[in-house]
């Protein structure tokens, strides 16, 4: 009997978190600073990799490149702490004001999934990106104009979504490719704040019986009803019942920013810009 | 289990004119549709069709309908359950072992019991509970720590409390029981803990077992070749719907879970019985008359675990006793109740893509290509299937079956996993298929046939069960928190009532002092719905031509 909303209740972690998270953690305190017993072990990088699979992967994605919920995990570049003790810490306890619950697991398997994230590292640190940070925010907020719809620490527009922290929670090809071709996808299920429903950015249309029309994306959406935000950023709080004509389609708002929009520097720019993105 | 329609009439009218009773009986419950103003078990009446005479709230009116009262339980969870009525109390289950009885017209709480929860619960997927059963003056309910507990009607102390299993290794309890004649059947969960699953009776009085069925075939027992090696130990197959029961052929239909570990079947080979079927067993005795597998050797963790109805139909000019199943992996089953032989199949999810169909014999034929993989395998219906545990219904005025079905696709993957005692057994997991928008239809199926004759389209895949009823009306409800009542002939949405919550329950009816109320848990709130009273009388508007008069602002 799994149900969906079930990411939070999957794999090894199961129901016990909450009780967990408030009774003792066996002892972790302490472990900030101690290194993994188990480190580049082989054996333990695999059953490590094989309970990832199980109780991380419905987040963080298959590969630990980010994923539904979670960030990418093989930056090198790890938010909540970078030694194997936070790494721990957190698997083990999770994060509070996040999505990321604590866990039921022996010291032993914690350990294994540290060594195993661990293995994702770039093993040597990763170059600089070749773009420039500086010329990517200005392109950001000016030429491109990717903020007339995304939102940075609270700068930009609400059509698209809140890239605060895209830079942790995506690896670079997805945003190469986001950027590119953003048909492909409409980032289903990415975690939005103050939303406790998928947001799906697709194309919506919507006509009134006098012929009026607004383009936008759904802000939500049920048999009834839509609540929809037009591209000039109007929310409209519309009936099914008084529409002539409601149209999903399956693509993005967002223009493909091909290399006529975006050259490959102004792209390299960019990407460097938004990977230095990575919350508040 | 039929009754002659004049008889029910003049019974209809003797039950209630009759005085309050207290005892609720086996017998009483087997003739329920006869007091409509009683919801006395799970599905309202045995054989599991979750419909009721009761016509006040019709299609005329029913656009009128409005909140009654809300009871608000203080639990945050999943609330799962379908509340009993009987005589104006309501008995309602909630989440993490709550459970209350309030007054059916007013919501005001009578008692609240809870067991307390010890602190490393086994329990999957929420602490939910999907609601009592009644026999006598005791209530039962089966607790999310393996326990199945007596409680006296009328204040809600324990009259006894008996462990059915342990809860360390990952056995609980979410199902409502069934009550038939002096025992009380539960079937356990855990699928999701290499459990080995099983369906109990204890006696009504004593608390004590009175049988227990393996759904894992154990070693001497038909079926146990259907494991490789000691597959069997953790071999799964929990059993936490609700079954039903015929009481003139004396079985029990109960409805099984998957094999353990979900998607991983290379440690299990065979066809893993009794996982994923349903089970006609002897209710004095708990012995197999006959099973009929859904889903062999599964690999996309397709619990069996809908309602099977109990219908009896005209097929080819004979009347048959069938049992009828809308499965999470797809298809809509009738089968010959008394013997378990296949009749009819046939899809009603309209994304099926790992069977090419079914052969003979109702067995599936398999696309081997649907299989999970290390890389990860796009399968439909997704894991949480076509439908699922939310009851579908009947109605006898047009004779379709109600389910609410889902349309969405996952990506299944497979991992080799040990097994440890009390530790998630899964063998990997599932993600939705990237791109996809998920949804949903409420359809009304033609049992006779297994073809649609109409459908509602949801927004999004649905977790809400329905509810049939003599006004012409079915009740659904949707993920976005719509209640919705259709036209049961043609599924014209007539109503609809945002509860302010996702939906993961059931709906009933049932009556108080002549009045109709529907209800319907959503978020962690039982709302009550009925239609608004007409000033100075006692009974509501009934007639569709007579509309509610408007009450000075």
């Amino acid at each position: 009997m799994k149900i969906h909303t079930m990411a939070l209740s999957l794999g090894l972690f199961a129901a016990v978190a909450a009780a967990w998270a408030a009774g003792s953690l066996r002892g972790e305190q302490g472990k900030e600073n101690t290194a993994n017993p188990l480190v580049g072990s082989p054996k333990a990088i695999e059953r490590g990799r094989a309970n990832f699979r199980i109780a991380c992967s419905y987040c963080h994605g298959m590969d630990a490149r980010g994923g539904l919920r979670g960030p990418n995990l093989t930056t090198g570049h790890l938010t909540h702490g970078d030694t194997d003790g936070a790494v721990f810490r957190t698997i083990l306890r999770g994060i509070p004001g996040t999505q990321m619950p604590a866990n039921d697991l022996s010291e032993e398997e914690t350990w294994e999934l540290v060594a195993y994230v661990r293995s994702l590292q770039p093993r040597t640190p990763a170059a600089p990106l070749p773009g420039s940070v500086a010329s990517g925010e200005k392109l950001f907020f000016g030429d491109a104009n990717c903020s007339l719809c995304h939102m940075v620490r609270g700068k930009g527009g609400r059509l698209g979504p809140d890239l605060t922290r895209v830079g942790a929670a995506r690896p670079l090809d997805f945003l190469v490719e986001s950027i590119r071709e953003p048909d492909k996808h409409l980032t289903e299920g990415l975690s939005e704040p103050n939303r406790d429903f998928p947001q799906v950015y697709e194309k919506v249309t919507a006509t009134l019986q006098d012929g009026t029309e607004f383009t936008g994306v759904a802000f939500n959406e049920d048999s009834f009803s839509i609540q929809l935000l037009d591209q000039s950023e109007q929310l409209h709080l519309l009936l099914k019942k008084d529409l002539k004509k409601l149209v999903h389609e399956r693509k993005s708002l967002m223009p493909a920013y091909g290399p006529d929009l975006l050259d490959e520097k102004q792209l390299q720019d960019l990407i460097a810009y938004l990977s230095t993105l990575r919350g508040i | 289990m039929k009754l002659h329609l004049t008889v029910l009439v003049a019974l209809t009218a003797a039950f209630l004119a009759a005085p309050l009773r207290a005892q609720v009986t086996s017998e009483r419950i087997q003739h329920a549709l006869v007091e409509p103003q009683n919801w006395m078990t799970y599905s309202g009446t045995y054989n599991g069709q979750r419909y009721s005479l009761l016509k006040q709230v019709a299609a005329g009116n029913v656009s009128h309908l409005a909140v009654q009262w809300i009871f608000q339980t203080p639990v945050p969870g999943k609330f799962e359950a379908t509340p009993l009525v009987v005589d104006g109390v309501m008995y309602v289950t909630g989440a993490e072992n709550h459970a209350y009885a309030v007054d059916a017209r007013t919501g005001r709480t009578l008692w609240h019991y809870q067991r307390a929860l010890p602190e490393k619960l086994r329990a999957c997927c929420g602490h939910v509970n999907r609601g009592f059963a009644m026999n006598g003056d005791k209530l039962y309910m089966a607790t999310l720590d393996a326990h199945v507990v007596a409680l006296h009607s009328k204040t809600g102390n324990v009259v006894w409390d008996t462990e059915a299993a342990d809860y360390t290794k990952g056995h609980s309890f979410t199902v409502a029981p069934l009550a038939v004649k002096d025992k009380i059947i539960v079937g356990v969960s855990g699928g999701e803990f290499g459990v080995r699953g099983f369906i109990d009776a204890y006696d009504t009085e004593t608390g004590q077992r009175a049988w227990r069925f393996y759904t894992v075939a154990g070693p001497g027992e038909p079926g146990h070749e259907s494991w490789a090696g000691d597959s069997w130990t953790r071999g799964g197959a929990p059993a936490w719907v609700t079954g039903t029961f015929d009481p003139e052929l004396n079985l029990i239909y109960w409805p099984t879970g998957n094999p353990s570990p979900s998607n991983d079947g290379s440690e299990r080979g065979g066809d893993n019985l009794y996982s994923n079927s349903v089970v006609a067993l002897d209710a004095d005795t708990g012995k197999l008359k006959w099973h009929f597998q859904f889903t062999p050797h599964d690999l996309h963790d397709w619990d069996a675990t809908e309602v099977p109805m109990l219908l009896d139909l005209v097929i080819g000019g004979q009347t048959r006793k069938v049992l009828a199943q809308a499965n999470r992996n797809g298809f809509f089953y009738v089968l010959d109740r008394s013997d378990g032989k296949f009749i009819l199949g046939k899809r009603f999810a309209r994304q099926l893509t790992w069977a090419k169909g079914l052969d003979a014999n109702g067995r599936p034929i398999v696309l081997k290509e649907s299989d999970p993989t290390e890389k990860g395998v796009r399968v439909c219906p997704g894991a949480i299937g076509a439908t699922n545990f939310m009851s579908p219904s009947y109605s006898t005025q047009t004779g379709y079956f109600y389910v609410n079905a889902r349309e969405q696709c996952d990506l299944f993957t497979v991992e080799r996993q040990e097994y440890q005692a009390g530790r998630a057994y899964l063998g990997s997991t599932y993600y939705p298929a990237a791109n996809e928008k998920d949804w949903g239809a409420l359809r009304a199926i033609d049992p006779r046939t297994g073809e649609i004759k109409w459908e509602f389209k949801h927004f999004s895949a649905p977790w809400a069960g329905t509810l049939a009823t003599a006004g012409g009306l079915v009740f659904a409800g949707d993920i976005e928190g719509n209640l919705i009542a259709f036209d049961a002939r043609t599924g014209k949405a007539l109503w609809h009532f945002q509860t302010g919550s996702a939906i993961y329950a059931s709906p009933m009816t049932f009556s108080v002092d002549g009045r109709q109320y529907v209800a319907i848990a959503a978020g962690n709130a039982l709302l009550t719905f009925a239609l608004p009273e007409e000033p100075g009388s006692s009974s509501p508007a009934s007639s569709p031509a007579k509309a509610p008069a408007k009450k000075n602002p």
